[in-house]
């Protein structure tokens, strides 16, 4: 065994299905030297992080959860691309104790690719409760694999786990005699067929064997690298192959499972108890259809409860105690110029700055979130909700994520990751920013109660009505016309119940601020720079500003949903931040007399005054909103799609509403 | 006495051969209940009168001449067989040891009349193959029931042991070679759920090793057997994949997650609207209910 060397560096890399606690295994060993990214060009988490004992550094990598190595998702096919093209020194299959029988499938996909692997048996404790035990000694026998059992949780079994890896990393790959699966001469012989029809070098890194077995899997990944690698004569021969023994993928997972339940028999000593779970009996409620709906919103219901009496007040305090301080404090250093003081106060400040207030309210977001995920209670909510997301084309995955969008639209875009489907998810991003947050509510019920008083909350609920109703239109249009193709079927695992890990729930909030704080302070911040720019541009009086001439340009429309100029601009100021209306409105207006209400009065009709809320409700999204979606869907094409669509739909129904108002004005 | 041990040595060793070749002196002697040392002692004999080959260390073999004195007694044991169960209206499960006792004591001339009065009988009453006179025997696609992979409907030909008990218990259910069987389910010991005549029966894993059946083609499965829908199934009740009418896509999904023909799959909540959770492999599944539809299942019972 070769002994490992000082400074011997390693790459370990982390594989296993969703929910089997491999994150928590990860912040362990890493903690905070962890970096987390995007894998390139995708938006799948990608993380890494280092760590050192005794002389050995350890490369740790977070693969994306997956169930197997078909590229059924883009995490599977980035899980084994990673494996195939990188070749870390040793992989790690972590896998729950509690539903071994599902697990272990994918180690018998990750036998045929990772010559070097060593089992994590994570939640034995959770195995045990349930009555199940576990042989890990005979199941290491038995697949001649080192078998290490942890409870992540409590931080048991990680130093043996290390101490593994490293003895394992000693060992030459080619000793290693780990069984793979024999799957019959009768399917052998297929997939020996289809191997021969490829050339050598044609499966690039990919073994050839492996590749054969995807084809025959009908892995589409593999299918179209073979097609545009092979010479295009030959191709008609192996895809009619490919054709005629279509069952083989099916064969092929039977015979997986087949050995997988062969492996239970040898690592499952005592069957699970016929006793009703805790998990089960959760879920008598939670998957109800009726209880389960009351259950979400009572869950949704402590969740904005929290947002709005601690996440809301904070913002307010910082708003008011910090922003407005340090603006009023900038406008007192008379030693620096002018301008200098406009662009830290009116441009940094009441735009990024205001933006970064906003974190009180995303921690709780953020934080819900992570929470709900971690305790596998996003699934349930997605269960009870499928049935009425159908009527727009997707599943229940994309319900949560759009009523967190209420709260804010920007970690409901990001809480899209949830939604495995590409085309599910790409709906789900585009639909959310017709979901009035918090933001554009507020804006709506100052000036609903400037203007209409005491009938603002029935106006106020008419809005959000109005949206929802808009966005299930779109939705309805997108999913039958734009973006065509077979609606994804819902096919999910519903987690055991577990008692969240608090401490990766804070990572992951921390992660998720992190990654605000720097589009705040990029993006956003560029953003509202310039907006600040074009309003005091050429003389510093916002009324004769670039800001105010583009409202006069769009005064022709404006005059359509009966308004003036300065409310386009009061509008058009929105983008950097929904609340900046109510702002820009106050400093437009500060010329005229009386309090705010007697001003919106004086330049605005009832008729005029609906349309605003109108317009403002489905006006395009913050810029906060516009970077996230940009991330998310990896280019400007989406979010430039969305700017242009938005602007066009807002005017559209708030001049249409205008008109039929005037209407009934004028009888 | 001689020419019976004789014969009792040659059957003993044909029936091995089967399994293994060349036939072991340790388990002849497990099959004739003898020592080891007799087992030799007798072999050698055999070998001198040019009725196997015998090496000392490997084993023995019959030679042509062996095996066709070896399938003449089988073929008067089988005979014996159908007449006590058929003629004499014997059980089943005594008649091998008394077909043992005749099969020695029959002349060419009563092995004709029992061929004659039986007339076309090709088989033993536990399904097993009579030579016919001039030492020929079909050789069947015989498989154990345990080799079949479920779910599949079979027909069972054979029963390969001779304990009463288990022939009386067979005997009791009206299994007999012949009977056509759905093979449900194999678990994790070995043991098969079947049914048969509408009742579900459990084989440990002897039973089923015993028995050898040949497959029947799926069709006669799929019309006799109610196939439905995953989402027809209700709330608490169990059923076995059949197979998939879904896509290219979704099926990847679904069998990576263990949805694979065989499987025993569990309804655990069906609302008749929305999707469904199923129990499959051990965990919980939401399916939505339009891929649920494309999933069928046979429907195996309630818990």
């Amino acid at each position: 065994m070769k002994k490992i060397t000082e400074s011997e560096e390693i790459t370990v890399a982390l594989a296993g299905a969703p929910n089997v606690g491999k994150s928590t295994i990860f912040n362990l060993l890493t903690g905070l030297s962890q970096h987390v990214g995007n894998w390139p060009g995708k938006t799948v988490e990608h993380k890494t992080g280092v760590f050192r004992r005794d002389g050995l550094t350890m490369n740790i990598i977070d693969l994306p959860g997956t169930y197997s190595l078909t590229a059924n998702s883009v995490e599977e096919q980035i899980a084994r691309d990673y494996l195939v093209h990188e070749n870390p020194n040793v992989v790690v299959a972590v896998l729950n104790a509690a539903s071994l029988e599902r697990n272990l499938y994918l180690v018998a996909e990750l036998i045929e690719l990772a010559p070097r692997l060593v089992i994590a048996l994570n939640m034995l404790d959770v195995a045990e409760q349930q009555g199940l035990k576990i042989d890990y000694e005979a199941l290491s026998r038995t697949l001649n694999i080192p078998v290490v059992p942890i409870v992540a949780r409590a931080n048991r079994g990680l130093r043996e786990l290390i101490t593994q890896i490293e003895q394992e990393c000693g060992t030459a790959a080619g000793l290693r005699n780990v069984k793979h699966i024999e799957y019959g001469s009768e399917i052998t012989d297929v997939i020996d067929h289809v191997d021969r029809l490829l050339d050598d070098g044609i499966t690039g890194l990919y073994p050839k064997h492996w590749t054969a077995m995807k084809l025959l899997e009908g892995d589409e990944q593999i299918n179209k690298m073979i097609r545009t690698r092979m010479p295009a004569e030959r191709w008609p021969a192996l895809d009619s192959y490919l054709k005629e023994h279509e069952s083989a993928a099916v064969t092929i997972a039977t015979l997986r499972y087949e050995w997988v339940e062969r492996m239970m028999a040898v690592a499952q000593q005592k069957r699970r108890v016929g006793q009703v779970s805790l998990t089960e009996r959760i879920d008598r409620v939670a998957t109800h259809p009726v209880l389960g709906l009351f259950m979400l919103i009572a869950i949704l219901g402590v969740m904005y409860w929290l947002v709005f009496s601690i996440g809301v007040p904070i913002q307010k305090f910082l708003d008011i105690n910090l922003i407005e301080r340090a603006r009023d404090f900038i406008y007192t250093l008379s030693y620096l110029p002018q301008w200098l003081q406009g662009f830290l106060a009116d441009g940094v400040l009441s735009g990024a700055g205001t933006v970064l207030t906003f974190i009180p309210i995303l921690f709780f977001f953020f934080a819900a979130w992570a929470f709900l995920e971690d305790t596998g209670y996003t699934s349930r909510a997605a269960f009870v909700t499928d049935r009425f997301m159908h009527a727009l084309g997707l599943h229940g995955k994309s319900c949560l994520p759009l009523v967190l969008g209420f709260g804010c639209n920007v970690p409901a875009i990001f809480g899209t990751r949830i939604i495995d489907s590409p085309r599910a998810r790409l709906l789900t991003i585009l639909l959310t920013p017709l979901v009035p947050c918090t933001g554009r509510m507020a804006v709506i019920a100052i000036i609903a109660a400037a203007f209409f008083g005491s009938a603002a909350v029935l106006i106020s609920i008419g809005m959000i009505i109005l949206s929802l109703l808009i966005m299930a239109i779109v939705g309805l249009i997108l999913t039958r016309f734009v973006i065509r193709g077979k609606s994804s079927a819902l096919i999910m695992e519903l987690p055991l119940y577990h008692v969240p890990d608090l401490k990766l729930i804070g990572m992951v909030t921390w992660q998720n601020i992190l990654a605000f704080i720097k589009r705040a302070g990029t993006v956003i911040l560029a953003v509202s720079v310039l907006v600040w720019l074009l309003s005091i541009i050429p003389n510093g009086n916002i009324n004769d500003s670039i800001l105010a001439d583009i409202g006069k340009f769009l005064e022709p429309v404006g005059r359509l949903m009966g308004l003036n100029w300065q409310m386009m601009v009061a509008l058009l100021s929105s983008f950097v931040a929904k609340e900046n209306t109510i702002a820009t409105l106050g400093v437009m207006l500060s010329g005229s007399s009386g309090d705010f209400t007697q001003q919106l009065k004086a330049i605005l009709t009832p008729a005029a005054a609906v349309a605003f809320l109108v317009v403002q409700v489905l006006f395009i999204p913050c810029v906060a909103t516009i970077a996230a979606i940009r991330q998310e869907t990896g280019g400007w094409k989406w979010p430039a799609l969305i700017l242009v669509f938005q602007l066009v739909l807002s005017f559209a129904i708030a001049i249409t509403v205008y008109q039929v108002f005037s209407l009934f004005q004028g009888m | 006495m001689e020419s019976e041990r004789i014969e009792e040595y040659l059957e003993a060793i044909y029936k091995r051969q089967g399994r293994e070749a060349p036939v072991s002196t340790s388990s002849l002697a497990a099959d004739l209940g003898v020592s080891q040392p007799a087992v030799t002692d007798m072999l050698r004999t055999l070998e001198n009168k040019g009725l196997i080959d015998y090496k000392s260390r490997m084993g023995a073999s019959l030679t042509r001449t062996g095996e066709e004195r070896a399938l003449l007694v089988i073929r008067r044991h089988r005979l014996w067989e159908r007449f006590l169960t058929d003629v004499l209206g014997m059980k089943w499960d005594k008649v091998h040891k008394e077909a043992c006792r005749l099969e020695h004591a029959t002349s060419p001339d009563i092995e004709k009349g029992l061929s004659s009065i039986l007339g076309n009988v090709d088989t033993c009453p536990h399904g097993h193959a009579i030579p016919d006179d001039k030492g020929n025997i079909k050789q069947g696609e015989n498989r154990p029931l345990s080799a079949f992979r479920p779910p599949v409907k079979v027909r069972i030909l054979s029963v390969d042991n001779e304990d009463p008990k288990l022939l009386r218990a067979m005997e009791k259910l009206g299994l007999r070679p012949g009977a056509i069987i759905s093979v449900i389910k194999k678990s994790r010991d070995g043991s098969l759920e079947i049914e048969f005549q509408d009742t579900k029966l459990t084989l440990d894993t002897a039973t089923a090793s015993f028995l050898t059946a040949e497959q029947l083609p799926e069709v006669s499965f799929t019309t006799d057997e109610c196939e439905i829908s995953l989402g027809e199934l209700n709330s608490g009740e169990s059923g076995v994949i059949k197979n998939f009418g879904g896509g290219r896509g979704s099926l990847g999904r679904c069998l990576s997650l263990g949805f694979t023909p065989g499987s025993i799959i569990k309804m655990v909540e069906n609302y008749r609207r929305g999707p469904v959770l199923v129990r499959v492999h051990d965990t919980d599944v939401a399916i939505g209910r339009q891929l649920a539809e494309k999933i069928s299942v046979v429907r195996t019972g309630s818990s």
